[in-house]
């Protein structure tokens, strides 16, 4: 009787210890990462635009601007991974290389007007004023504000080439530039 | 007085009993267990890609894929297993509407081994992979990461953090209920 009682004593202890614990345990790796605000145009469909000639040539207009349709220039997968964006455009009139004096009745400036679409809602667009002499040739437009991160096929748009007072064109090359810029829109 | 004789009865049966028993051998039986444990020794590991898109604006893997740590620890049953979670990098900046083309999060496959047995998890399902059966070990558990990818889109500007999760279970490996 005494034996069978320690016998069960010891089947009573050993399965406490046995089961009573299983201890999981657990870690990590912590991942850490950034990536920076940026904008990037997407490189124009055109870097250069060739007018041609920008004068008539005959009829009642002869020598002065000839009629010029709308230009374009796509420049593809343009973005900013980041909100609160801007694009601003930059133009200078086409002048004449020959920067020599005007005489009355004549320029070396043709004027135009530049618009970027597709970004906000409120798109850029300026109108260059230069004057016949070729002074005051730029002119900078800022659009509105793109509230999201955006990426967009951007479109250039040149048109209304106009010559200050309608002027004879003189005589030479012509050359202007439109400077688009893509990033954060400044606040006041 | 009465107290003296009743102990010298008693030394009487003593001395009477022992002639009547051979030789015994007393028995002391000792006990004892070991529970099935696992543990990690080491502190938890930090991988810090910096930044994580190229010029183009978008995932550049190399930031992530290859990057591994160690993590050190032990399991002393034989049915102890390991499983893996990998948790997103997500964009813990943005808030707001994800625009189309872009993307706030970065996925991966990470893979830890101890003992020579890989688990692994892809992030983007959510949570742990298989768990394989490591055993008895003791040692290294590396953790280490492989294909990236945000789909292909631009990612958005921002911090990001994830995570990987390393489970040793222990489970247990006799007898249980």
């Amino acid at each position: 009787m005494k034996r069978c009682f320690i016998s069960l004593a010891a089947l009573a202890m050993v399965p406490g210890v046995a089961y009573a614990q299983s201890d999981t345990d657990q870690q990590s790796v912590t991942l850490q990462g950034n990536v920076a605000s940026l904008c990037v145009l997407g490189a124009p469909s055109q870097s250069s635009i060739d007018l041609g000639q920008l004068v008539a040539t005959s009829g009642t207009r002869v020598g002065r601007i000839a009629a010029i349709g709308d230009q374009h220039v796509t420049l593809p997968g343009s973005f900013c991974n980041f909100a609160g964006t801007a694009l601003t455009v930059s133009s200078d009139a086409m002048l004449a290389a020959d920067s020599s004096a005007v005489q009355p009745g004549f320029a070396r400036a043709v004027n135009y007007t530049s618009s970027v679409d597709n970004w906000a809602s409120t798109p850029p667009t300026v109108t260059t004023a230069a004057t016949a002499g070729g002074g005051t040739p730029n002119a900078t437009g800022t659009g509105g504000v793109e509230p999201l991160p955006k990426v967009a096929d951007l479109d250039l748009s040149l048109s209304s080439f106009t010559v200050p007072s309608d002027a004879l064109l003189v005589a030479g090359d012509y050359a202007g530039s439109v400077t688009i810029t893509l990033g954060p829109a400044v606040s006041d | 007085m009465k107290k003296t004789l009743l102990l010298a009865s008693a030394v009487a049966l003593a001395g009477f009993a022992a002639p009547a028993m051979a030789q015994s051998t007393g028995t002391v039986s000792i006990d004892g267990s070991v529970a099935d444990r696992c543990l990690f020794t080491t502190d938890s590991q930090t991988i810090s890609a910096g930044e994580l898109a190229g010029t183009d604006g978008k995932l550049d893997t190399s930031k992530l894929d290859g990057q591994n740590r160690t993590l050190v620890g032990w399991c002393n049953g034989t049915a102890a297993t390991m499983s893996v979670e990998a948790q997103p990098l997500l964009n813990v900046d943005f808030t707001g509407t994800l625009p189309s083309g872009f993307n706030d999060r970065v996925d991966y496959t990470a893979t830890a081994t101890a003992n020579s047995l890989d688990a692994t998890d892809d992030s983007t399902v959510a949570g742990a992979g298989t768990a394989v059966n490591v055993g008895v070990f003791s040692g290294d558990v590396k953790v280490a990461l492989s294909g990236s990818t945000a789909g292909g889109n631009l990612l958005v500007a921002g911090g990001y953090q994830g995570q990987v999760l390393v489970t040793l279970t222990p489970n247990v490996s006799f007898g249980a209920p």
